[in-house]
């Protein structure tokens, strides 16, 4: 098999700069200290995406906007745009399929490429790889890396070497050499907490992992260490699923509000408009949900959640808001609240689902009602239908996720 | 050429394939007065769709004070606006 894993470099930055030097911008953000952030009033401030020259003074993605201006005083922050990040999506996959009919979208700025029936076109994979790269530079203005290998996660670990603009193979033969010295943390699916536990340990570098005793690593981790176990061995029998299919295990929503909310009746607005996008997703993908979880993260920052298995598995906007509301009163400890989340998880396919004797009647009705305002938001945009008790308030009727693209590709952690 | 990229008003023809054809386009000058430039030719129609972005970019040719000039003219699709780019 042989794999290309196409990742757009600095995505988010990239497409602004592209998008503006098409209107005629004389700067180029690539060229200079920006990032892409939010809106600072609503306390959306944090850096999405950085360019190359703030990376020089030690911005990082993810941090406050406020810090990485303390680090660098003449950075430039543009708020984001996810329609233009999504339309610059599109046209990449719209590429790619030019060089393989199977691609899988990982995410927005991401994309795996089989290239195994394609080998025979080419003098080599790399060649390519090498052409694709140099098109997606020309017509679509922006830069990729691109990653050849024999599966899916040595393909996205050879992505990541060297940036921007190139081409890399790591095939298992050159993994000793490539991939084996860099730090525990780069592989992926190591996070912080994994690399803490890991460096106690005295592993340092992938390498290190990778000749650890895996019995070892499954008795610290369980069964993620024998995932990163295989992963640091490059070994990941995964196929690239194509289209737009995307397998996951849960949907989830959450927003930071933009003021602390100290009121119940106000945070169970939160959740209602939150568990209305979020059941949205779920009913689009076809599934119902068996567990529903809600996570809050007070003033103080700090962050405790509280979860329950439905006793039947459901689909229907009230009933997860109803359970929403049930966990947020059992856990909230009456302190400011800035953050609020709502996750469902074991998911079931609908077909599959038990049905139930008691208010099924009741049940169907809610969920005709459900798909009939999923039809008109489809149709109309999202705030053609609203809950009566959003009228008169400030808050939105529905909270969450990347403005009105309902399209926008997620970031996955199943290869 | 130097990139102005300002918005301008055009008529235009389409043709039958559905590409928009500039026949002239009124810009505010410095003095802020109202110019009507006439192309006299399209030399070329090139699609770019950088970052997914597509317009049609037309490079035309005008006589511009007496004189003719190359100039670039831009038709953003997902707006419908004209701009003049570069002359």
């Amino acid at each position: 098999m042989i794999v290309f894993h196409v990742d757009v470099n600095s995505a988010y930055l990239s497409w602004e700069a592209v998008y503006r030097l098409q209107h005629g911008a004389k700067l180029d953000l690539r060229e200079i200290p920006s990032a892409i952030g939010g809106n600072e009033k609503n306390r959306h401030g944090i850096v999405l995406a950085k360019s190359i020259p703030a990376k020089k003074f030690g911005v990082r993605t993810g941090e406050p906007l406020v810090q990485a201006r303390r680090k660098c005083p003449n950075l430039v922050t543009v708020p984001p745009n996810y329609s233009l990040y999504m339309q610059a999506s599109n046209v990449l996959y719209e590429l790619l399929l030019e060089y393989s009919s199977t691609v899988q979208r990982f995410s927005v700025d991401e994309c795996f490429l089989d290239f195994t029936k394609q080998q025979h076109l080419w003098n080599s994979p790399v060649e390519a790889a090498e052409h694709l790269r140099n098109r997606v530079e020309k017509e679509l203005g922006f830069t990729v890396n691109i990653g050849v290998s024999s599966n899916k996660l040595l393909a996205k670990m050879g992505s990541d070497l060297k940036k921007p603009n190139k081409v890399h193979t790591l095939f298992p033969s050159e993994m000793s050499k490539k991939m084996w010295t860099l730090p525990v943390s780069d592989l992926y699916m190591v996070g912080n907490a994994t690399t803490r536990k890991l460096l106690k340990m005295g592993i340092v570098t992938i390498g290190d992992l990778a000749n650890t005793n895996r019995a070892l690593l499954k008795a610290h981790f369980k069964s993620h260490g024998d995932v990163i176990w295989k992963y640091a061995n490059g070994i990941d029998d995964t196929a690239v699923h194509g289209g737009e299919y995307l397998p996951y295990k849960g949907v989830g929503n959450g927003t930071t509000i933009s003021y602390d909310v100290t009121d119940r009746e106000d945070a169970h607005m939160v959740l209602l408009s939150l568990v209305e996008r979020v059941a949205m997703r779920l009913r689009k993908s076809e599934h119902v949900a068996g567990v529903v979880a809600i996570s809050i993260k007070n003033s103080s920052l700090i962050r405790y959640s509280h979860q329950s298995t439905l006793k039947n598995p459901t689909d229907i906007t009230n009933d997860i808001y109803q359970e929403a509301c049930r966990l947020f009163n059992q856990s909230w400890r009456g302190e400011p609240i800035r953050h609020l989340r709502v996750r469902l998880s074991s998911l079931i396919p609908k077909h599959l689902n038990q049905r139930t004797f008691f208010e099924a009647a009741k049940k169907e009705k809610m969920q005709d009602l459900d798909k009939t305002v999923d039809i008109l938001r489809e149709k109309y945009g999202d705030h053609v239908v609203k809950r009566g008790v959003f009228v008169n308030s400030k808050m939105k009727p529905i909270m969450g996720g990347v403005g009105d693209e309902e399209d926008y590709k997620m970031m996955t952690s199943i290869l | 050429m130097k990139v102005i990229s300002k918005p301008v008003e055009v008529i235009a023809h389409c043709t039958v394939s559905g590409i928009p054809q500039p026949i002239r386009f009124r810009i505010t000058d410095k003095k802020e007065e109202d110019v009507v430039v006439k192309i006299s030719k399209i030399i070329e129609i090139t699609e770019e769709k950088l970052a997914g972005n597509k317009m049609y970019v037309y490079r035309c040719e005008s006589k511009i004070n007496g004189r003719q000039k190359i100039l670039e003219l831009k038709y953003e699709l997902s707006t419908c606006l004209w701009y003049l780019y570069k002359i």
